[in-house]
């Protein structure tokens, strides 16, 4: 299991580096938003713990930007006061739980194991990009032809139509699509995209995937 | 058969689909040479029967007559070319464009744009220089055997209140396999990628280096 640990403050966040390592989780910790938002784009986690306080971004900025591309790892934030607000912005921004400070240890532990037993859900609305959708309900992929995607594919495709124009990770696509499995390669990877290009292509659509495993990928 | 609905014309048409079924084994074998293996599963050629040629007279409102069978309906004479992958549907149709003494009349790629209940083909009408014309299916294995199995339903309308559940799964049994022809061709061009790399001497100096 994976943690990201997103905390300003220097003792506290080494800390609960300390305590969720000696429990077994592998812990990135990190000490601001940019750096968290960087951690969770490039790599992934089971579960991200963010502060919400913090310097350069705060945690419900970085909690929207990464439900915006489409990660869905459960988010566990920290409040430093009891503001309702704060909670309620959180909890809209798609965080899964919230913890007021000063918390103990054993109920943050605790609900870190509730939100590992989470799974991810899919992203429930049919996406349209330029002259293509995506359908979730049925996996089909439409223009002027349909054809039915595998659940990798979907996914891939998904991920991709939900971020037009940016550039994707390979490590982050093995991590978020393939959760890590130790079969999947940057070959896996590139394999899926060549088979969305020639599907893309088979239903007539204009959008196109460019880029190889190592630069990654862009859907343009 | 002093009544054929073909009149005297009928060993024109058995010399008409010898010709064209040569003619198609010339472009497979090329084909063969040049990707290392059969493009073709298997050919099925057939002059339509007496009995199906008069019922498709009657369906379309033409009178039981040889004008009817050879001029106005065009598939007297019929080939289906059942192929491996999908491209090779491509490569054996642009050969059959430039074969002598063939004119074109119509194509329709049903592939490209797949009919409503999910039927993909990509079909030819020939006309040969003696006038006669042909149809020729070209499909892969997957297509044929959704096709086979959709035949088979046609003939069975009596599935009741499952006709819809039934038409609206063979639609997706058809955008499945469509995706897994898909597939199977990516796979295929990465091996022929990987094989080519090997035996380029170029790659092979770079990689020495």
């Amino acid at each position: 299991m994976k943690l990201l640990l997103a905390e300003d403050t220097a003792d506290l966040n080494r800390a609960l580096t300390a305590i969720l390592a000696h429990e077994g989780y592998a812990v990135d910790s990190v000490f601001d938003g940019e750096d968290a938002l960087l951690h969770i784009q490039t790599d992934s986690y089971d579960v991200i713990i963010l502060d919400i306080m913090m310097p350069k971004m705060d945690g419900i900025t970085v909690l929207r930007s990464a439900r915006n591309l489409n990660i869905l790892t459960p988010v566990l934030l920290l409040t430093a006061k009891s503001e309702i607000d704060d909670r309620v912005d959180g909890l809209d921004a798609g965080a899964d739980d919230y913890l007021t400070k000063p918390f103990s240890m054993k109920e943050l532990l605790a609900r870190v194991r509730a939100l590992t037993r989470r799974g991810t859900s899919y992203h429930p609305d049919d996406i349209r990009y330029r002259d293509a959708s995506l359908r979730s309900e049925s996996f089909e992929l439409v223009c002027e032809n349909t054809v039915r995607l595998s659940v990798k594919e979907f996914e891939l495709l998904q991920t991709f139509m939900l971020n037009p124009g940016r550039t994707i990770e390979t490590s982050f696509l093995i991590g978020h699509i393939w959760n890590g499995e130790p079969e999947a390669t940057p070959d896996t990877v590139n394999l899926y995209v060549s088979f969305l290009r020639r599907k893309l292509r088979s239903v007539s659509s204009q959008i196109e995937i460019s880029g190889d495993e190592e630069q990654g990928y862009v859907l343009e | 058969m002093e009544n054929s609905i073909y009149g005297t014309h009928r060993p024109e048409l058995e010399r008409d689909m010898a010709w064209l079924e040569k003619e198609v084994g010339k472009i497979r074998g090329e084909l063969k040479n040049t990707l290392g293996m059969d493009p073709i599963e298997h050919i099925l050629a057939r002059i339509k029967t007496e009995e199906s040629m008069r019922e498709k007279c009657r369906r379309n409102g033409l009178p039981e007559t040889p004008e009817s069978a050879l001029v106005t309906i065009h598939d007297a004479i019929g080939l289906r070319i059942v192929c491996a992958f999908v491209d090779d549907i491509y490569a054996i149709r642009n050969r059959i464009r430039a074969l002598p003494d063939v004119t074109v009349v119509l194509e329709k790629d049903y592939i490209r744009h797949a009919k409503p209940n999910g039927y993909r083909s990509y079909h030819m009408i020939l006309q040969l220089s003696d006038g006669h014309y042909a149809e020729i299916q070209l499909r892969t294995i997957s297509m044929d055997t959704w096709a086979a199995l959709e035949h088979h339903m046609k003939y069975k309308q009596d599935t009741g209140p499952q006709t819809g559940l039934i038409i609206h799964e063979l639609k997706r049994c058809a955008d499945e396999l469509a995706s897994t022809d898909l597939s199977m061709q990516t796979i295929r061009d990465m091996i022929q990628d990987a094989n080519a790399e090997q035996t380029d001497p170029i790659s092979d100096q770079k990689n020495r280096s």
